[in-house]
Order: C-alpha cells, then sequence, then structure tokens
C-alpha cells in the first residue's frame, strides 16, 4: 500500500514537471506562430498549361511568406513560376493582386510583389532565420494551404536537415532542380497546397520554405534552407533571376572510390560525366579528374551531401570568369583554366501555335544537353492537340522542328516570325522534324474543309 | 428427351458456325483418318522441351510438351515455336525483351517406344517456326513428312489435322478439321483457316486427297512482318488469324535452316517514311505509294549506290511500292528483308529538288541487317550475377549516338539481390570501363573482370553511361 503511495506521488511530481515543461512550449508556439502568421498569404494564381498542345489555363493553390515591406512574397517556382495573374489573400482576409517578379527553377524559389494600394498603413513580414544553425529535433511549424485550406498551422520536428536530392527531379514545367540546395526534412504535415508556405522555429523565424510532401507516405515533407532562399530572393528582386557559372561537370561522391582513384579521403571532388560542348569539356576535363582546388582553395565532396556546397562554389563566380582547377588524374596533380559560361535558361519559352494545334518551346543550350539534341537549331514541340491538323500529320510532343516548307528554322523567333507569314495559308505545310535519331516529314492539311470534317 | 434435343441443337449450332460458308453439297468430312493417323504416326514425334525463360532481372524455368514433325531424312524437326522465340525483327530496341532459351530436348516416338535426344537450331522470325534436329550418330534415315506444293486451297476447301493431347490419354494425337474461309493477299496467298485453335500451330495440313500442304501457321503482322504480332481482334476476343505455310517455305527452311545470330535479312541503310497521300499532294507527285528516304547511314548499301536524303523510291525490281500509309511500312522493310543480303535491287526514285522532279534509277546490293539486340554476343559472370551484351545498331539509334563515338557494352540481365545488383548497375546501363581497362565488346569485358576478379579484390569499379550522364559504380565483391 504505501509502496503505491509513493510511486504515485513520484508519478504526479514528474506530470507537474511536464506540464510546466509543455505550458512554457506552448507559450513558444502561441509567439512563434503570431509573428509569422500575419504575414502568411493564401496564393491562387492562374497558371499557363502548354503541354496539351494548346494553351490552357488552370488555377492552382500555393502558399507564401512576405518577407520585405515593399511587399514581396517567397513562394515556390512550381505555385508562381507559370502564372498568368496571382490572387493573395492576406491575413486580414482581403484579396490582392500580385505581380510575378521572377523565379529560379533550380531551387524551385520564385518571388511576388503584391499590389498594397489598399494596404497604406503597411503590411506584417516575417523574419527570415538561420537556417545553419537549425538543430535535428527542434521544434518547428509548418503554415501555409494544404488542400487550399488556407491558415493552416501544422507541427512536427526537423526530421534532418541535410538531405540531398540528386538533379534527376523535375519541376513540373520540365526543369531540372535540386542541385544546388540540400533540403530540411520535417514531420510537420505538408500537403499539397502548402507549397512556398513557411517553415516556422520556435523563436518565430522562418528557416525554410516547404516545397515537398511524399506522397504515400506520412509526414515526410521537405522544405529548402532559408539562407538559400536569402541568396535567391535577393537575386530575383535585383535582376529577376539567378545568374549562375556553368562549366558543364557533373559531380558524384567520392566515398568508397577513394582506392580505386588513389586519392585522400576528405580531399577533391570526382568529376563523373562532362557535357558536351561545355568549357570543362573544351579545357579537357575528363571524367574520372578529381577536382583539389578552385581557385587554389581546397574543394572536397566525399559524401552526397556536400556537392552542393561545390556546385554553388563554381555557380556564384560571375560568368566569362577564369577559373584555375587543381585535378588529380591518374595519381598525377594537373592545373587546368576553365572559363565559366552564363548556366542560362534551363528551359525554353513557350508558344502556342493556335493554327496548327500544337505547341512549341525554344531550345536552351540545356535543354540540348537534357534531350541529347546534336545542335540547337529548331525549336521543340511541348504538346499537339488532339484531332488537330498536327496530330492528324503525325507531330508528337518531344519532336524538334528543324525546316517549314524545306527552309531552316534557327530558333523560336524565327520560328514565329514563319509562322506569321503563314498562319492565313491554307493548303498543305511541310514541317521536317527531328525525334531522337531519325528524321520525319510531316504534312499540315490546313484544307479548312478536311478539319471541318475531322472535329465535327 | 428435352435433354437431348438440346444437345442435338448445340452440335448443330457448332456446325453451323463452321459450315456456315461452305456449298451446301460439300463432303466436308470425307477425310480418310486410318490411313491418314498411319501416315503422321510415321514421322510425328511427342517433343519435351526444358526452357529457361527470362525476363529482365526474372529466371523461371518451364516444361512445354509439343507435337513436332520430321521434315527431312537426317532429322530435322518443324514445331510450333511461339513460346521461344518472343522478339519481333522490326522492334528490338528495348534491352528489357522476354527471352527463352531451350535447355534440353527429348523426342518419342508416338507409341513411346523410342525416345531421341534433340538439339535446338533456331526460329524462323517471319512464321515463328520452330526447327531442331533429333541428335543421331547412327546415320539413321528418319521417315519424315514429304510435302506437296501441287494442291491448291481455296475458299470452302477442308483440311484436316492431328494434335497432340495430354500425356494421360492414350493414343497421344486426335484429328481435326477446318475449313478455308478466304485466302488473303499478303501480297503471297496466305489461305486463312478457321476452326482450329493455336494449339494446334505447325501441326501438318492435310487435304481430302491426304496430300501434306504444310503446316498451319499465323498469319504474319503487317506492322512487323512476323507472326507473333498477329493476335487480333477476331470475333471479339484476341485470336490469332491463322493458316496454311506451304510446302515451299518449309522446304527453304529445311535448305537453310533458321541459326540464332546468323544474319540473313537483307539491309539498306535507310531511315524510311511512307509515301502519304498529303505528302504526295505537297510534293506534287501521283503514286500508288513509295518511300521517302529520311536518312542515308553512311557506308550503308543505299549510300554506296547514291541515295539521297529527300529521295522518294516508288518502286523496286519494276513492282510499285504501294506504301501510302505508316502501317504498310513493314511490308517494304519485309520484302528488302527478305530478299537477303548481296541481292541486287532497282528502284526507280523521284528526285524533288526546289521546282523541278527528275526520275532516275538506282541500283544497290543489299547488305546484311544488322543484327538484334537479343541475338548480339553475350557474356555472363557468376560471382558477380550480370550479364552484359555487345552494343547493336538499334541501341545507337535508341540511345541517339554515334557509333564512332560510343563504345561499351550494355548490362541485358542483372540477379536481383546480386553483386552487380547491390552495387548499384542497372539493367541498360552501358558498361564502358571496368575497372582501369576500356570496354569495347563482351570480350574485352570478359578479359577485364576475370583478370580483375582472379586477384581476389574486395571490389570492382564500373564506369557506366546512364540516362545521357557517365557515372562511377563500385561493385563489392563481398
Amino acid at each position: 500500500m504505501k509502496r503505491i503511495l509513493v510511486v504515485t506521488a513520484a508519478l504526479s511530481v514528474l506530470m507537474l514537471a511536464g506540464q510546466a515543461r509543455s505550458q512554457a512550449t506552448q507559450e513558444k508556439i502561441y509567439r512563434a506562430r503570431d509573428r509569422v502568421y500575419p504575414a502568411l498569404v493564401h496564393i491562387q494564381p492562374v497558371v499557363k498549361d502548354y503541354n496539351t498542345g494548346e494553351l490552357k489555363k488552370q488555377a492552382v493553390i500555393g502558399s507564401g511568406v512576405i518577407f520585405h515591406p515593399d511587399g514581396y512574397v517567397v513562394t515556390n517556382y512550381h505555385v508562381a513560376g507559370k502564372a498568368a495573374r496571382i490572387i493573395c489573400t492576406l491575413w486580414d482576409k482581403e484579396q490582392v493582386q500580385a505581380e510575378y517578379v521572377g523565379g529560379d527553377p533550380p531551387t524551385d524559389i520564385a518571388v511576388i510583389k503584391l499590389d498594397l494600394s489598399n494596404h497604406p498603413d503597411g503590411i506584417p513580414v516575417a523574419e527570415f532565420g538561420n537556417s545553419d544553425s537549425v538543430q535535428v529535433g527542434e521544434q518547428v511549424l509548418a503554415m501555409g494551404s494544404p488542400l487550399s485550406l488556407s491558415r493552416s498551422v501544422s507541427s512536427g520536428v526537423v526530421s534532418t536537415k541535410d538531405r540531398y536530392f540528386s538533379s534527376d527531379v523535375r519541376l513540373p514545367s520540365g526543369e531540372r532542380t535540386g542541385r544546388y540546395n540540400l533540403w530540411i526534412q520535417t514531420d510537420a504535415a505538408i500537403n499539397p497546397g502548402n507549397s512556398g508556405g513557411p517553415l516556422v522555429d520556435l523563436d518565430g523565424r522562418v528557416i525554410g520554405i516547404n516545397s515537398r510532401a511524399t506522397l504515400f507516405a506520412n509526414n515526410i515533407g521537405f522544405a529548402i534552407p532559408i539562407n538559400i532562399v536569402k541568396r535567391v530572393t535577393e537575386a530575383i528582386i535585383a535582376d529577376g533571376k539567378v545568374h549562375r557559372s556553368w562549366i558543364g561537370v557533373h559531380c558524384q561522391a567520392l566515398q568508397e572510390l577513394e582506392d580505386y582513384f588513389g586519392s585522400d579521403r576528405n580531399r577533391g571532388v570526382l568529376v563523373s560525366s562532362i557535357d558536351p560542348g561545355s568549357p570543362a569539356e573544351e579545357s579537357f576535363i575528363k571524367a574520372g579528374d578529381i577536382i583539389l582546388s578552385v581557385d587554389g582553395e581546397p574543394v572536397s565532396a566525399r559524401f552526397l551531401e556536400e556537392l552542393p556546397v561545390f556546385y554553388n562554389n563554381i555557380a556564384s563566380r560571375p560568368s566569362g570568369s577564369e577559373i584555375t582547377l587543381t585535378v588529380l588524374r591518374d595519381e598525377e596533380e594537373y592545373t587546368f583554366t576553365v572559363t565559366t559560361r552564363e548556366l542560362g535558361d534551363l528551359q525554353g519559352e513557350d508558344f502556342e501555335v493556335s493554327d496548327w494545334g500544337f505547341t512549341v518551346k525554344g531550345i536552351t543550350r540545356q535543354m540540348k544537353i537534357d534531350n541529347q539534341l546534336r545542335d540547337s537549331l529548331g525549336v521543340f514541340v511541348t504538346g499537339v492537340k488532339r484531332v488537330s491538323s498536327a496530330d492528324v500529320g503525325g507531330l508528337r510532343s518531344g519532336d524538334v522542328i528543324t525546316q517549314i516548307n524545306k527552309v531552316p528554322v534557327q530558333d523560336l523567333g524565327d520560328f514565329i516570325t514563319r509562322y506569321g507569314e503563314l498562319s492565313e495559308q491554307t493548303g498543305k505545310i511541310l514541317l521536317t522534324t527531328r525525334r531522337g535519331g531519325a528524321i520525319r516529314l510531316v504534312v499540315l492539311n490546313l484544307d479548312k474543309n478536311e478539319e471541318d470534317t475531322l472535329e465535327g | 428427351m428435352k435433354g437431348r434435343s438440346v444437345i442435338v441443337a448445340v452440335a448443330l449450332a457448332i456446325l453451323g458456325l463452321g459450315a456456315a460458308a461452305s456449298p451446301a453439297n460439300a463432303i466436308t468430312t470425307d477425310f480418310d483418318f486410318g490411313r491418314l493417323s498411319k501416315q503422321v504416326e510415321q514421322y510425328s514425334l511427342v517433343m519435351e522441351m526444358k526452357l529457361e525463360l527470362s525476363f529482365g532481372m526474372q529466371t523461371t524455368e518451364q516444361e512445354i510438351t509439343l507435337l513436332a514433325t520430321v521434315v527431312s531424312k537426317d532429322g530435322l524437326v518443324v514445331f510450333d515455336g511461339t513460346t521461344l522465340d518472343l522478339s519481333d525483327p522490326f522492334n528490338t530496341f528495348s534491352s528489357f525483351s522476354i527471352k527463352s532459351t531451350p535447355t534440353r530436348i527429348e523426342f518419342k516416338t508416338l507409341d513411346g517406344s523410342t525416345t531421341y535426344e534433340g538439339e535446338y537450331i533456331g526460329n524462323d522470325r517471319y512464321t515463328k517456326i520452330g526447327m531442331a534436329r533429333i541428335v543421331d550418330s547412327t546415320g539413321t534415315e528418319f521417315p519424315y513428312c514429304k510435302f506437296s506444293n501441287k494442291a491448291s486451297l481455296s475458299t470452302g476447301d477442308w483440311v484436316a489435322l492431328y494434335y497432340l493431347l495430354p500425356e494421360f490419354v492414350s493414343p497421344r494425337v486426335g484429328a481435326d478439321i477446318g475449313m478455308v474461309s478466304t485466302v488473303i493477299e499478303m501480297p503471297e496467298k496466305f489461305p486463312m483457316i478457321v476452326g482450329f485453335g493455336p494449339h494446334e500451330l505447325v501441326s501438318v495440313l492435310f487435304d481430302q486427297n491426304l496430300n501434306p500442304l504444310g503446316v498451319l501457321g499465323m498469319l504474319p503482322d503487317p506492322a512487323s512482318g512476323s507472326a507473333d504480332g498477329s493476335m487480333r481482334s477476331f470475333g471479339g476476343d484476341d485470336f490469332p488469324i491463322m493458316g496454311l505455310i506451304g510446302a515451299d517455305k518449309i522446304a527453304q527452311l529445311v535448305a537453310d535452316p533458321p541459326v540464332k545470330g546468323q544474319i540473313v535479312r537483307g539491309w539498306l541503310g535507310i531511315t524510311l517514311q511512307a509515301l502519304t497521300r498529303d505528302i504526295q499532294e505537297f510534293f506534287n507527285i501521283e503514286a500508288g505509294g513509295g518511300i521517302i528516304v529520311n536518312e542515308v547511314m553512311t557506308g550503308s548499301p543505299a549510300d554506296v549506290a547514291g541515295l539521297k536524303v529527300g529521295d522518294i523510291l516508288i518502286d523496286v525490281n519494276g513492282q510499285a511500292i504501294e506504301v501510302d500509309t505508316e502501317e504498310k511500312l513493314p511490308v517494304f522493310q519485309r520484302r528488302i528483308s527478305e530478299m537477303g543480303p548481296d541481292t541486287p535491287v532497282e528502284f526507280t526514285v523521284i528526285r524533288t529538288g526546289d521546282d523541278l522532279v527528275d526520275t532516275t534509277n538506282v541500283t544497290a546490293i543489299l547488305g546484311k541487317a544488322p543484327i538484334a539486340a537479343t541475338d548480339a554476343e553475350e557474356y555472363e559472370n557468376d560471382k558477380l550475377e550480370i550479364k552484359v551484351r555487345d552494343l547493336v545498331f538499334t541501341d545507337y539509334m535508341l540511345y541517339n549516338v554515334e557509333p564512332e563515338e560510343f563504345s561499351g557494352v550494355v548490362v541485358s540481365e542483372l540477379e536481383p539481390g546480386g553483386l552487380a545488383n547491390i552495387g548499384g548497375l542497372r539493367i541498360g546501363d552501358v558498361v564502358q570501363r571496368i575497372g582501369a581497362s576500356e570496354v569495347n565488346s563482351v570480350d574485352e569485358a570478359k578479359v577485364a573482370l576475370e583478370a580483375l576478379l582472379e586477384k581476389d579484390p574486395s571490389e570492382v569499379v564500373f564506369f557506366v553511361w546512364r540516362n545521357n550522364k557517365t557515372m562511377f559504380v563500385n561493385v563489392k565483391t563481398e
């Protein structure tokens, strides 16, 4: 009897202590909420989709957070990047228009600017924290509009802070993403619609931008660390985009390959692949080279998670700058000078070829490399409208149009000019296309009667 | 009484289906099955075959029993090879092909009195007729089926065959009859026969005079030129269109049996497109159809003959090429293919300049078709549990790379949980270096890998091409 009493007493002491702690935590959560919640934005962009062969406008939902008194809101590129118009709902439930300022597909970050004409007294602004000092296990709040349920808060902890995804991950608009940043993983519930919303620490500072959730899993969400976001948003406000230098090397973690290459641990970055026609190729850098230093500064990527540091090291230099790489090849050291180039846009500009029933985009250098095209000439077909003359003629998305009526097409501008000249024309138009390695001729039959029959 | 009338009605209905198109006075069942069965017993064998089936990384064993027919006195045998050849000569882009390899063949006479060992020779690509040989060193002359190419079949004719019954049934074969429902022009004549099922494929077909005319086969699919695509919607269900593969084709197979990996197809070396009505109108050409030359491979027979990109072929050896839709392309491809290497072929070519259209004749000597992925040389390493094969022509097309700039061997199989699989290699990877050695062929891969493994290393590093990029893969050996 006595023993039970003792146990009970001990338990109640414990419970009291726990209650005190949880009360303190609760206070912190309220405080953190109050510092960011008013700056939370429910974003309803109308995005342009070209993938069905015609321009279609589609309303989507995302989240964002105001980070600048001038009305700048950070969100995801995959939320606002292709927006035709953007409507935002603010803390006071007022709806305002926003304009697209710019975006950065490689980090999936975009900036929009609110129209503040109805908010003469200013707006609440959230404060960015420091993602480098985030602790695994630290309690965090995710805020946003999951499944369009605006002003929702969920809570969890930082599950890990250095998750890396290889650059094979693509945004819905086709760009590769994830090469230049690590991710904060959290178990705070993140659902579609949370995209672009803030991940907040208990000091009420934004430590990440929630960007991704894992389908078929519970509570595995990913946020872009705010220190990356700070750099990207500054560049976007200044210039509409992030400029990156490019030399065309792809790297791989050196872990467990040191013996093979006869290299030291924690020294050097392994080059695994070289883009054709890149500065690295022109400077005779080869797959299998281990870059030991860049401009005399040692670099290292023994683990996957260290790769973004190296990629950013190269990317952050002004394009056109000469960099000196010290390289270990066949256990000897060599020095190479590489002149960087601007990475440029990952995807070209979209264009709807409405009279002919398909959509195209310009071919950027990165698209040429990604799609293994022999050159950048022509335009890239992104969609073909069903039962259009292009569809009937056999045009398919992924084809590259290289000629119209046997005259070469240089680029998207050239294509648009030629299309303008021919769009009123009926009769037949011959497109020469390339699909993978094979050339194909496609005849567009623009005979009005026949088209009517098909569509009727 | 009532029950019986139902049975009769059903029987009539079944007969009615088969006989609907036949003339009322045809004596449909006038076969002397007594004589026929004696004839069939002489040269028919029960074939028991063990198979290794692999699909990508998975391998299973299977045993099948078929009715086989001896077709030459030295013991060549034909059988239904559809389970053996699942590849398609015009569609070998995938490295994930299903493959089946016979590991053991045994022949038994129908009465079970004699057993022979057998050896697989190959499959005919177009008819899917399998060929094997009785392994015999005694010089025995085997009784064989002497096919007749004298008789021809027309709509309404009846034919008979014997098919294999299950093992617990004696005798082992049963008779069946079918009717020629029409004669399809392929452009060769193909008498289509109804009344038979897929289990009766490659059985010998007899006319009512008991002449063996050929074997039951499937209609080659015009889209691939071979019989594996002919599972066409037929009466609501997918069902092969079957008919007579004649004596001439079998004689050809006996004279020149198909061999795995041997190149027997003719090749021109162009990429091509059908001359559709729209394209004809665009170029202001009037033709029943034709072939547009989209690319000419350097050094190919077409290149040597002087064919140019943009040329339009409208006839071959004086015969019009009536290809006016993409679906008919394989008819032309098959025609070239079947002519075989070293055959001179004359084309009438329309050459379209800026404004003028010029007609000229070009003679090309066909080359040998590049081998298919499924026929490529392979090497298997048991320690790492990996199979690699040589790169073939279609790989370069698929990967959109130039053969001069690209070399290696393709990972064609990986055992799940095997060392290579755990180490991170994937099917479809192109291995370009093993350890420090460049690898350009399976022979080089074998030499490089075995030399490395002999030293009993703890790891083997592969340099591979995957998804348009290269990378290093470290495979632990323990």
